[in-house]
């Protein structure tokens, strides 16, 4: 069974919340939702406060060639156009809408309709750029966590000679790509094929990790006449999802520094994001939930449909009164203190920790474990050291842009020492000076 | 209130205490098998050793280094069981005593502690031992067993002496694998010390690079010189340097590539020694040596990267 | 021949022609330096702290030697008095610099910012900004790690342990502006010294709405215009919620301390208490 071959750890899996079905989490009653969900140039907002938006409307437009629109996920009126808290604590530009008792009713009553109901397919166009122009319009980007937008890596003017799926969902805890596959195999590989004809390609590869034998299943039985969609199965490791990590297990080729996948031939996406295609493109909707895994110390795990805009707090019901809310998975996931902040684009779970003490940092015994996990072949006890000393030039020359950030390093550490904290530090640095 | 600290949130159970107790773990066939063969003086040995280096250390940096919060440390405490393992059993208290001064003042302390020291401390203090008192440390109580000590005065030549100075009458193989010859206490058990590779190796503290690359250093190397290949892998410390010293993660190169270049460093300049050189056991200066060329090994093989940079890629 | 005499030659000899071929390796490898870098190296402070933008002292006096003016060239270390020597050395003038110091804007104390999370992670600004806004409610204001501190080579600025913020030594501070630098909040300013060292500043950085700032942090910067319509010489604007004083048009009357609601308007100097006649 195929991976990558550079370092990597095994930590444990903790998918407690694997097996679990799909719930749709009640809608919110105010929506709060950022401008800037996407990689790029934030949305620039097109609806005034006092408006009266319906849940699906377009409130803010893409600006620029990378950026994406954004739509309303609750009917309601627009209550504000400004900044609010994000999840660390810092200020971020988003729209708030608040629906009134009728708003919430109907929006209640319509989603579960369409829950229930067979998806509704709608007349599209699906050419190339008509399937495009839909996603562009949808507000689709990576929903893996990088919020890139995905039209824009389906525009290359070379088609991919191979488009990698990633269901790989390779951080601990996190299973909502996991139940995606399980519950909607057959739309998943619809919008593969969507994407597929978009980009041109010939050939799609769903990759997962061989922990997901249900998943993997459902997809394959899901394949039907389409032969142009493999799914294969990869021994599990992490940092398997990371772009880099992945196009080489899949199809053996590395993609050098400071280069994209496209310059080995090959694309990647999300499969939660082959989703949001299959429902853009054939039912017509925007990107205005998605699934999110509330797993960890709390009551309340599961994988819950999610309207963009809920504030976390409303998905973590039995919340203990000291903990850690991590945004996304453990190992990169980045830690939440307002809870008021919203789900976006880009969350794919909350995980609450346990206030663990931080262990004793210890000094450096030159083990070696961080040089065998580094996933990129770097060393990055030197990486740090160089961070914490702020010898930025040598940082550069010791190759810290390559850090993925992965965190395998820190992970591994038997001395318990901050070395991603302070690679970091160096690489922001040198992106600063640049 | 909400805790909020950098990713990852999950750490590895693995810590550095836990690393060297499970080299203590590996070394306890080696040091009972040094117990069966000495009898009791190889116990005061140990107890000696392991007592001075703890205290040592402890006393260095509370009164020396003003570290208010410095606690007896398991790194301390290992440092002595290796270096009591490299003596001789007969050795009395004080020279033991020296050495460990010796062992953590000057090779760790002096050098910035635990993960600054260039040197192995224990191999530093047998060799500060073995230049100092070189009387004391070649004079090797002949093994007993039982937990017999070995009667007074009864003293002989280890099997490499033997080698290098043509006497004949070699021990058994059997003998020699299971430890019932003289020399430092826990060299002798060559049965011993690979039971305790073996379970450093299934708990991960170690990998083969090191150890094998010493070891078939110095098989090819005797063999293409024509020495005795199974005598100079049994007799004397070389495997224990291999399994125990060599592996020492403060002094041994990063990476599996210069582990190799490190281990067949090691080998190289331990038959140079045995052979051509003065003393008939040469695995403490050789590792030693290998220790001062780590850094230029580091600096050297660098890990392979997962990709050439881009402008590599465009030249 | 007894040995000694053997020995004693053949060290000799060797002796001799090391001697001679060092001599001929000096001469042929000998490198030809500008003496004025010299004697301008001397002169410096010796720090190597980078204040000047380059790499080291010898750097700076390499670098003025070979521009052969001082444009440009400004060692905040020594400041005017080294500047005029070496300008005298160069055969030039120099240009008269304000001297400096490094200011903290922000004046969020322990007293002043209840806790409201917990960090955990290195004790650095830069990795606890990355991680998220702080422990207070305030995403602008001091992490209290001491990065800043951290970078000081002139042990001129400490943090203060009764308000958790870092306090400059007047005395030792050289505006290097090593800790500008290294501030993730970029809450530290060089800013003139002034007249007679009275200087007065805006001690807050925040950039939140008033009753934001004001919620977070007792001594936020408000943005209510107060000390701005106070001002007699137009040196205060009020921007993104955030008052500042322009260094080169303030006097340092102080008007603005008193009518500051929150006290976020700092100075080096206190105000004389009005007068009032109580037995009038």
């Amino acid at each position: 069974m195929k991976t990558f071959k550079l370092g990597g750890i095994h930590p444990a899996p903790s998918k407690i919340t694997a097996g679990m079905p799909i719930e749709p989490l009640p809608l919110p009653r105010r929506a709060v939702l950022p401008l800037a969900q996407h990689i790029g140039a934030p949305a620039a907002p097109c609806v005034s406060v006092g408006d009266h938006v319906g849940r699906g409307q377009l409130i803010a437009t893409a600006a620029g060639a990378v950026s994406a629109p954004l739509h309303a996920s609750i009917s309601g009126t627009v209550k504000a156009i400004g900044e609010v808290d994000g999840p660390a604590g810092y200020p971020m530009a988003a729209i708030i809408i608040e629906a009134s008792e009728a708003d919430h009713e109907a929006d209640t009553v319509a989603r579960d309709r369409r829950l229930a109901a067979e998806p509704q397919v709608v007349a599209a166009d699906r050419t190339p750029d008509g399937i495009r122009d839909r996603v562009a319009s949808a507000g689709i980007v990576g929903m893996g966590g990088a919020t890139f937008p995905t039209v824009v890596k389906m525009g290359g003017k070379t088609p991919p000679e191979v488009l990698i799926i990633n269901a790989c969902e390779c951080e601990p805890y996190l299973t909502c790509d996991d139940a995606l596959c399980r519950e909607y195999a057959p739309q998943i590989i619809a919008g593969v094929g969507l994407m597929l004809t978009a980009c041109r390609g010939r050939r799609a590869v769903i990759a997962l990790e061989d922990n997901k034998p249900e998943a993997a299943a459902a997809l394959r039985a899901a394949l039907g006449a389409e032969s142009r969609i493999e799914v294969v199965q990869l021994k599990t490791k992490y940092p398997q999802g990371g772009e880099k990590q992945l196009v080489e297990a899949v199809t053996g080729r590395r993609i050098p520094s400071g280069c994209l996948p496209a310059d080995v031939g090959a694309a990647v996406q999300n499969v939660a994001t082959a989703y949001a295609v299959y429902a853009a493109v054939e039912c017509g909707m925007p990107l205005i939930e998605r699934v999110v895994t509330v797993t960890g110390s709390v009551a309340g795990r599961g994988n819950f449909l999610v309207a963009l805009g809920t504030p976390l707090a409303e998905l973590l019901r039995g919340l203990p009164d000291d903990c850690e809310v991590v945004l996304g998975g453990p190992m990169m996931g980045r830690a939440a203190i307002n809870l008021d902040a919203p789900v976006t684009k880009g969350t794919s779970g909350v995980l609450v920790m346990p206030p663990a003490p931080a262990p004793e940092v210890e000094p450096c015994v030159r083990c070696g474990s961080c040089v065998d996990a580094c996933p990129m072949g770097l060393e990055p006890y030197l990486l740090s050291t160089y961070g914490r000393m702020r010898m930025w030039d040598e940082a550069a020359a010791a190759r810290v842009a390559d850090c993925i950030e992965c965190g395998c390093c820190s992970y591994s550490c038997i001395s318990s020492r901050p070395l991603l904290d302070y690679i970091r530090v160096a690489k922001s640095a040198l992106r600063r000076r640049k | 209130m909400l805790t909020f600290s950098p990713s990852p949130h999950i750490h590895r159970r693995r810590r550095v205490r836990g690393a060297m107790l499970h080299v203590c773990v590996a070394l306890a066939p080696a040091l009972i098998t040094a117990l069966w063969y000495f009898g009791l003086p190889a116990l005061q040995v140990t107890l000696v050793s392991v007592a001075a280096c703890v205290a040592a250390e402890w006393l260095l940096a509370r009164y020396v280094l003003g570290r208010r919060d410095a606690l007896p440390s398991t790194s301390a405490a290992l440092t002595g069981l290796l270096l009591a393992l490299n003596l001789p059993s007969s050795l009395p208290w004080w020279t033991v005593v020296a050495g460990a001064v010796f062992a953590i003042g000057i090779a760790k302390m002096a050098f910035g502690g635990l993960g600054c020291n260039i040197f192995n401390p224990a191999l530093a203090g047998r060799v500060f031992l073995l230049i100092s008192f070189p009387a004391l440390m070649t004079t090797w109580p002949v093994a007993g067993g039982g937990f017999a000590a070995a009667a007074d005065g009864a003293t002989g030549a280890t099997l490499l002496e033997q080698l290098k100075y043509g006497v004949t009458d070699c021990l058994s193989r059997s003998d020699m694998l299971l430890g019932h010859m003289g020399g430092s206490m826990g060299e002798t058990g060559a049965v011993a010390i690979l039971l305790g590779l073996v379970y450093l190796l299934a708990v991960r503290v170690i990998t083969w690079h090191t150890p094998v690359a010493i070891i078939a250093t110095v098989a090819v190397f005797d063999l293409l010189i024509g020495a005795p290949v199974a005598d100079n892998l049994l007799g004397g410390g070389l495997l224990l340097g291999a399994v125990f010293m060599a592996t020492d993660y403060v002094t041994s190169p990063m990476t599996g590539r210069g582990m190799l270049v490190y281990g067949v460093f090691i080998g190289a300049v331990t038959v140079v020694i045995r052979q051509w050189g003065a003393y008939p056991e040469g695995m403490s200066f050789a590792i030693l040596l290998g220790n001062a060329v780590t850094p230029l090994i580091d600096m050297w093989l660098r890990p392979r990267r997962f990709a050439p940079a881009r402008k590599e890629v465009a030249a | 021949m007894p040995a000694i005499i053997t020995t004693i030659i053949i060290l000799g000899v060797t002796g001799v022609v090391g001697a001679v071929l060092l001599y001929f390796v000096s001469r042929r490898f000998r490198v030809d330096e500008d003496p004025r870098v010299e004697s301008i190296a001397a002169l410096m402070p010796g720090a190597n702290c980078g204040g000047c933008g380059l790499k080291g002292c010898r750097d700076f006096a390499c670098a003025c030697v070979a521009a052969g003016r001082l444009d440009g060239l400004y060692c905040p270390v020594g400041g005017d008095a080294v500047m005029k020597t070496i300008a005298g050395i160069l055969g030039t003038d120099a240009a008269a610099s304000e001297q400096r110091i490094a200011v903290v804007r922000c004046a969020g104390s322990c007293s002043a910012r209840p806790r409201m999370y917990i960090y955990q992670g290195p004790r650095s600004c830069a990795v606890e900004a990355a991680a998220g806004a702080g422990t207070t409610g305030c995403a602008y204001g001091c992490l209290g790690c001491g990065d800043c501190t951290d970078v000081c080579q002139f042990g001129a600025i400490v943090i203060d342990p009764a308000t958790g913020l870092p306090a400059v030594d007047p005395a030792r501070c050289t505006a290097c502006g090593k800790c500008v630098g290294a501030c993730p909040r970029g809450l530290i300013e060089l800013r003139g010294r002034g007249r007679r060292d009275r200087r007065v500043w805006v001690a807050c950085s925040s950039r939140a709405r008033g009753a934001v700032a004001r919620k977070a942090c007792s001594a936020a910067c408000i943005g209510c215009g107060k000390c701005a319509r106070t001002c007699p010489f137009g040196a205060i604007t009020v921007t993104d919620n955030l008052a500042r004083i322009d260094a080169s048009l303030c006097r340092a009357c102080g008007k603005c301390i008193g009518v500051c609601p929150t006290g976020a308007v700092k100075a080096t100097f206190t105000m004389p208490k009005p007068v009032v006649n109580e037995n009038v």
